[in-house]
């Protein structure tokens, strides 16, 4: 796959609406506006597609494009000014801001370019505050996510302690650990040596095999071509992609 | 999970808590140095000044009887009803006896003053003192009385003179008048028809006392007595003794009190109950507890803890805005951390009352701190302010002060640090996103 594979201009959601039956995320005309300085900022125009339950999607785009904008949307960081966004059959415009903190704390697991550890925690209690914040903390349960990563050897290190693929490893571990359906990765990579790179595209690629739906911001070409299909995002318009890999098998 | 979270970002930002703990710290210890010394100034203050003059006096009961015409009162300054100098031995034998530290019995008399012998008469107020009288074993007087009082030359000695000679002290306005110095001699004359006719007054000694005193001439008792052709008599008693400070039971009416509660009243060493006794045991006597100076007390008082509130309130003040302007910075340099809980599903609840908790576990740390400074603090001051009566630096740790400032550092800590926690949870969860580009 390369970028002169990818179509442009507008395209309808290439599955059709029958897939919104099983969809995760769905998008109807979401817009999102930013009141600028005497002006409005579009940061995201009518954007209409859905994600389903298991599909790996990249979200590519230039700088300003709206990636982030798309994602605290789907993150349920911030609410759309017009449309309906519904996760998990469940509209999030109707719900009030401390709904919408429980909601999150439920449904995303989010994994960040930097990480996010907190500094002061080891790695099981970084873990351990999703499950905090969640509901309750198990640390039998925290422990086995780091083992699902691979750190079962690194558990009571600091994130100062740790490398950089150890690192969004532990934040991997933190995301998975309340069962979210959407895992919502920004950059995932971005931070990352090729070694570790690898490691947490490895991570990724056995997580979707075993049926999470992955939503994922990236740059890298190598990265995207992982997912099965790409939204490819150009001054707030979206445009999805199906793409094709030989790593690739979309279950349907 | 949480008691983890809060100890270990309670140990991060040392610096910046340092400051506001510092802030709190010095607030909370100016207040309990405040508050510990308002509630016992009152003591020290009462024991300083209990060092001087009389807290209670004894005249007759007769004088109770006021005769009074148009609402002046006529009844003569010097009246004709005594006190008898030999029932003055029966205060040592009441129950507080031991409580007396001094006794000072005056008897006023009317005199005529001469420069020279058969020069002109100066009408003369002369009061009959002890000055150094052994009263059972206690040297007292007049002086005892009144320490403030500054004498050149000596006291007159009793039982030196004669009926025609005798030593006095004479008020230095009285000095002035007549030209009199230490050692000069004048003529005294009593009112016609009374007692000794006139004697030749030698001034052994001038004493500035502040008051009408110093218009006065200041025999020995007997010298007065012989004047007043009133032996063996005083006009008023006056007596210091050791008092436990007043309170609200010291001024209830003892004879108003079950029997129980009236012993534990009579036992207690109040002016009260000692002025009390004193009437139980002198005859004809009205005793009554002096509140000339108490009075005064109550106004130093008002005035001090006026000041002190107002020192204390600008402290507490001055600690809620460092606490602020620290808390500013420290939330403003954890605004990843909070978005990140944020995005892991905490609500503003959850991470505000993460940021209180660490607050208020700083205002107990610097309030608790504070208050063993600030008792350690009023000992000092308490010290050096009455360095006078001879205590030392008696510990004032006062154990309900404690949670009362503990209180008070939270309240300053918490209402100092909501204006940056308030900021903190406006701020936008996506930022945290915004952050990686
Ligand atoms: N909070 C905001 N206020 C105003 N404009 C914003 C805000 N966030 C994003 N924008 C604007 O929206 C557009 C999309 O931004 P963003 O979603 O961050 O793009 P990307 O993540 O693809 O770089 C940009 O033009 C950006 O300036
Ligand atoms: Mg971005």
């Amino acid at each position: 796959m390369s970028e002169a594979k990818v179509q442009t201009g507008p395209l309808v959601d290439p599955y059709g609406s029958t897939r919104d039956d099983c969809a995760v995320i769905a998008l109807k005309q979401v817009t999102r506006e930013y009141a600028g300085h005497g002006s409005v900022v579009r940061a995201l125009g009518d954007a209409t597609f859905s994600i389903v339950a298991g599909e790996w999607v990249a979200i590519t785009g230039p700088s300003g494009s709206g990636k982030s904008t798309l994602v605290n949307l789907i993150g349920c960081l911030d609410r759309p000014t017009s449309g309906e966004l519904k996760i998990d059959n469940v509209d999030v415009a109707s719900m009030s801001a401390t709904e919408l903190d429980r909601f999150r704390a439920d449904k995303i697991g989010f994994i960040f370019q930097q990480f996010h550890l907190i500094p002061y925690l080891s790695a099981l209690e970084n873990v351990m505050l999703a499950q905090y914040f969640h509901s309750m903390t198990d640390e039998a349960e925290a422990r086995a996510a780091l083992e699902r990563v691979g750190l079962d050897k690194r558990v009571s290190h600091l994130p100062s302690e740790l490398s950089g693929g150890e690192q969004q490893r532990v934040c991997i571990a933190r995301a998975l650990i309340n069962n979210p359906p959407v895992l919502l990765a920004d950059e995932p990579t971005g931070n990352l040596d090729a070694a570790n790179q690898t490691i947490v595209a490895e991570l990724l690629q056995d997580l979707h095999r075993n049926g999470h739906t992955i939503v994922m911001v990236t740059h890298d070409p190598e990265m995207a071509g992982l997912a099965q299909r790409r939204i490819a995002l150009s001054h707030g318009k979206v445009f999805c992609h199906p793409v094709g890999g030989p790593m690739v098998t979309l279950r349907r | 999970m949480f008691f983890r979270l809060l100890m270990e970002s309670f140990r991060r930002q040392r610096r910046r808590k340092l400051l506001a703990g510092i802030a709190i710290l010095l607030g909370t210890t100016a207040v309990t140095a405040m508050l510990a010394l308002a509630t016992t100034i009152g003591d020290r203050i009462h024991k300083e000044l209990a060092v001087y003059g009389a807290n209670i006096v004894i005249y007759p009961k007769a004088d109770l009887l006021d005769v009074k015409i148009g609402g002046v009162d006529v009844k003569p300054a010097s009246g004709g009803s005594y006190l008898k100098e030999s029932d003055l031995p029966k205060l040592k034998t009441i129950f507080w006896g031991n409580n007396i530290t001094g006794v000072s019995p005056e008897l006023p008399v009317e005199l005529a003053a001469a420069r020279q012998s058969g020069g002109t008469l100066f009408p003369a107020r002369a009061v009959g003192y002890w000055f150094d009288h052994d009263f059972g074993g206690l040297k007292t007087g007049a002086p005892a009385l009144h320490p403030w009082w500054k004498l050149h030359g000596a006291w007159p000695t009793a039982n030196a003179a004669t009926q025609n000679a005798m030593n006095v002290a004479v008020g230095m306005k009285f000095a002035q008048q007549l030209g009199l110095k230490v050692g000069d001699k004048f003529s005294l004359h009593a009112a016609p028809g009374v007692g000794a006719s006139s004697s030749t007054a030698t001034v052994v000694g001038i004493v500035t006392t502040g008051d009408d005193t110093e218009n006065e001439i200041l025999l020995s008792l007997q010298d007065a007595q012989m004047f007043a052709g009133a032996t063996g008599s005083v006009r008023r008693v006056e007596v210091s003794a050791r008092t436990k400070p007043e309170d609200a039971f010291a001024r209830v009416d003892p004879d108003s009190l079950t029997p129980a509660k009236r012993e534990i009243w009579y036992c207690r060493p109040y002016a009260n109950s000692i002025a009390y006794q004193i009437r139980e045991a002198i005859p004809g006597a009205q005793a009554e507890q002096v509140r000339r100076v108490e009075q005064s007390e109550g106004n130093v008082l008002s005035r001090i803890s006026g000041l002190m509130w107002l020192i204390s309130a600008a402290a507490l003040l001055a600690a809620g805005f460092a606490v602020s302007a620290a808390m500013a910075t420290a939330i403003l340099e954890r605004r990843g951390e909070i978005g990140l809980m944020r995005s892991l599903g905490a609500s503003k609840g959850a991470i505000a009352m993460l940021f209180y908790a660490e607050t208020g576990l700083l205002a107990i740390f610097a309030g608790t701190l504070g208050y063993l400074l600030g008792s350690g603090l009023a000992a000092w001051l308490g010290a050096r302010i009455f360095a006078g009566d001879g205590g030392s630096a008696e510990a004032v740790l006062i154990p309900v002060l404690l949670p009362v400032v503990v209180a008070l550092a939270l309240v300053v800590a918490l209402v100092g640090s909501t204006p940056s926690i308030r900021a903190a949870l406006r701020m936008d969860p996506s930022a945290i996103l915004r952050a990686d580009a």
